[in-house]
């Protein structure tokens, strides 16, 4: 009987897509002993925007949060970064890259996941190689977009190319949900055939709804692993749910290693949560064929519509997204994915709002054009070169990384005595905003119950100054 | 009735009754074994978690000086803001800035930049001259076509 294999996203994609990164050390912690009980292969813990949200809105060490789960979870954990960018879209030099991957396996990270916005596999040698060389497994992504150059033949070179760099498992991530069943008949069997003995992994979100069905082919296909969530943060902008996957292939005949009464422990009590926070829980999507044409994903058309408002020029958002995917074609279709998708939505708008198309070009965006982030994935438009009047000299071709010098010495020289965490949080941000994480950490609950939760929650509300609740025999009373 | 441990699903109940009801200062109800009474402060507005806004805020503060935006006197060409965005005067928080009144200037100087949606737009000066004034702050916002400062052509 064939073993179908699950990771968890709940602590990461899962509330990076549904509650804008927003959840926090505290709300993990009560829960993360019936997590570690669902039976899942791997819990991925940390990814770029995690990172990030940590340091900017909740004031927390993100390293310190890496080293607390792994030190509570007995299931591997994973841990996700953008290649040479890490978890900014700036490029990092290769000590800094190097660094990073030590500390991870440091704190307890047991698979290191690494990708790239342009799938220039060039940019994740160092991550690949210093991660191996710090213990972990290796997790090479690639990334799917629609294009005529994202071909199946494209994504079979790709793989090659993880493979050739021994990585020791590969993945298809699919970050707007545009992956169809069909594509997946031709695209899965053929990457399956070119990873060899490497594991083949779909990670694929719901914008589409078609997920789950992509799902079924991938494990059809001989998908050894799929990344999914918690039922109430699954779906919409996020990934499959973990109970709707695993009942799919247990129909399939697949042998699962998950236990049900944990997966519904966890889901009842991020249900509650969604309520507790007044946050939203994901809802299944419709199916819209627009969204193969921008390709842009759920979450960001609706910062962008705020984004326009502010600009007063909300009613030219239609406008804007038909020049999308003129600008994608014109660029060489970049994946419309973190940072890219932000370069071409910007481009669309400068090109509707100045009516005259690449009148102004953003810098990030000459900078894509000449190959400073890396290959770019088809030639670039006529038109567009014109108005980039970039020399032949401004064009690289070498690795991006090979032209940034070390920044470890002079770190070292400016922070003395600082811990190897610090002085990564010193490469990545302001000093400024660092200030804030040294608090000390709170005093972190490990279980709760629906009791003690119902407490917390009237005792917080300002409004009530007495409740008095009566089920099956018990009663409470809550007065202030 | 028999004891039984509250579980997330009374939970999710009581808590859908309580603020389905937030316009009653006194309540009672009974969904299945579960009756709940609630009393409401005087007045106070119930505590929701307000979610926190997903844009970065710029760098920088903006600086104290802030100059008028001054008539566009006939001879002066002005460098205009193609987009509407957030000026700045300088390559990075603290450093100086492009141009003071009285640089001198060409056509391809980088007199400023505009963030238009979290991406860098390099301003250039389009006529060779000195600065005459310069009308905008630094991490001010900024119109379409704004005038930003007047150069003196030469």
């Amino acid at each position: 009987m064939k073993r179908f294999g699950f990771v968890d996203v709940t602590l990461r994609d899962a509330h990076q897509c549904l509650w804008g990164t927003r959840m926090t050390t505290a709300m993990m912690t009560p829960i993360l002993a019936d997590i570690d009980r669902c039976g899942y292969d791997t819990i991925n813990i940390l990814g770029g925007a995690v990172f990030d949200v940590c340091v900017r809105y909740l004031h927390e060490d993100p390293y310190a949060r890496v080293k607390l789960l792994c030190e509570h979870l007995r299931t591997p954990t994973d841990a996700l970064t953008r290649g040479q960018s890490l978890y900014t879209f700036e490029l990092f030099p290769d000590d800094v890259v190097e660094l990073n991957a030590k500390v991870l396996a440091k704190l307890g990270v047991k698979v290191f996941t690494v990708y790239d916005a342009l799938n220039d596999n060039r940019n994740l040698e160092s991550s690949i190689k210093a991660g191996r060389e710090a213990g972990m497994k290796i997790n090479g992504w690639m990334t799917y977009t629609l294009s005529p150059v994202h071909t199946d033949a494209y994504y079979v070179a790709r793989a090659k190319e993880l493979v050739k760099l021994k990585a020791d498992l590969l993945c298809v991530k699919d970050p707007t949900g545009l992956l169809t069943p069909e594509r997946g008949r031709t695209l899965f069997p053929a990457l399956v055939k070119a990873a060899g003995k490497t594991p083949v992994q779909l990670h694929s979100h719901c914008q589409s709804g078609l997920a789950p069905e992509v799902y079924q082919i991938a494990m059809q296909s001989g998908f050894t692993h799929g990344y999914t969530a918690s039922e109430p943060l699954a779906n919409g902008a996020s990934l499959p749910a973990t109970e709707e996957i695993a009942d799919r292939a247990r129909r399939l005949g697949y042998k699962l290693s998950l236990d049900r009464k944990a997966l519904k422990a966890v889901a009842d009590y991020f249900r509650w949560l969604c309520i507790r926070e007044n946050k939203p829980a994901g809802v299944v999507a419709k199916y819209d064929p627009a969204l193969y044409e921008h390709q842009i994903p759920g979450g960001m058309i609706s910062n962008l519509r705020y984004q326009l408002q502010t600009m007063k020029i909300e009613h030219r958002l239609p406008e804007i997204l038909e020049e999308v995917p003129r600008v994608r074609k014109d660029l060489g279709y970049p994946i419309v994915v973190s940072p890219f998708a932000q370069y071409v939505v910007t481009q669309s708008v400068l090109n509707v709002v100045q009516g005259e198309r690449y009148k102004t070009i953003p810098d990030e965006i000459r900078k894509y054009a000449v190959g400073y982030y890396g290959k770019v994935a088809a030639p670039l438009a006529p038109e567009f070169l014109e108005r980039l009047n970039a020399k032949d000299k401004d064009f690289v071709t070498e690795r991006p990384e090979d032209h940034i010098k070390p920044w470890l010495p002079r770190l070292r020289r400016e922070l003395p005595g600082a811990s190897d965490q610090e002085l990564l949080l010193a490469a990545f941000y302001d000093r400024r905003l660092l200030e804030p994480l040294k608090k000390p950490q709170p005093e972190y609950a490990w279980r709760t119950t629906p009791l003690a939760e119902l407490a917390g929650w009237l005792a917080q509300r300002r409004d009530i100054e007495y409740a008095h609740i009566r089920f099956a025999g018990t009663e409470m009373t809550f007065s202030s | 009735m028999r004891s039984r441990e509250l579980t997330y699903e009374d939970l999710l109940k009581i808590a859908e009754v309580i603020r389905t009801a937030s316009h009653f200062s006194e309540f009672r109800l009974k969904v299945g074994d579960i009756e709940v009474s609630v009393r409401r402060s005087n007045g106070a507005a119930p505590a929701l978690a307000q979610a926190e806004p997903l844009a970065a805020p710029p760098e920088g503060a903006p600086e104290d000086r802030v100059l008028s935006k001054a008539e566009i006197p006939g001879s002066a060409p002005a460098v205009r803001a193609p987009m509407v965005g957030t000026f700045y005067r300088a390559p990075s928080p603290g450093a100086p800035p492009f141009v003071e009144a009285g640089s001198k200037v060409k056509p391809d100087t980088v007199v400023g930049i505009i963030e238009v949606m979290k991406l860098m737009n390099q301003i250039e000066a389009g006529v060779r001259g000195t600065v005459k004034e310069v009308l905008v702050g630094n991490a001010e916002a900024v119109e379409h076509g704004q005038p930003l400062m007047l150069i003196d052509p030469r």
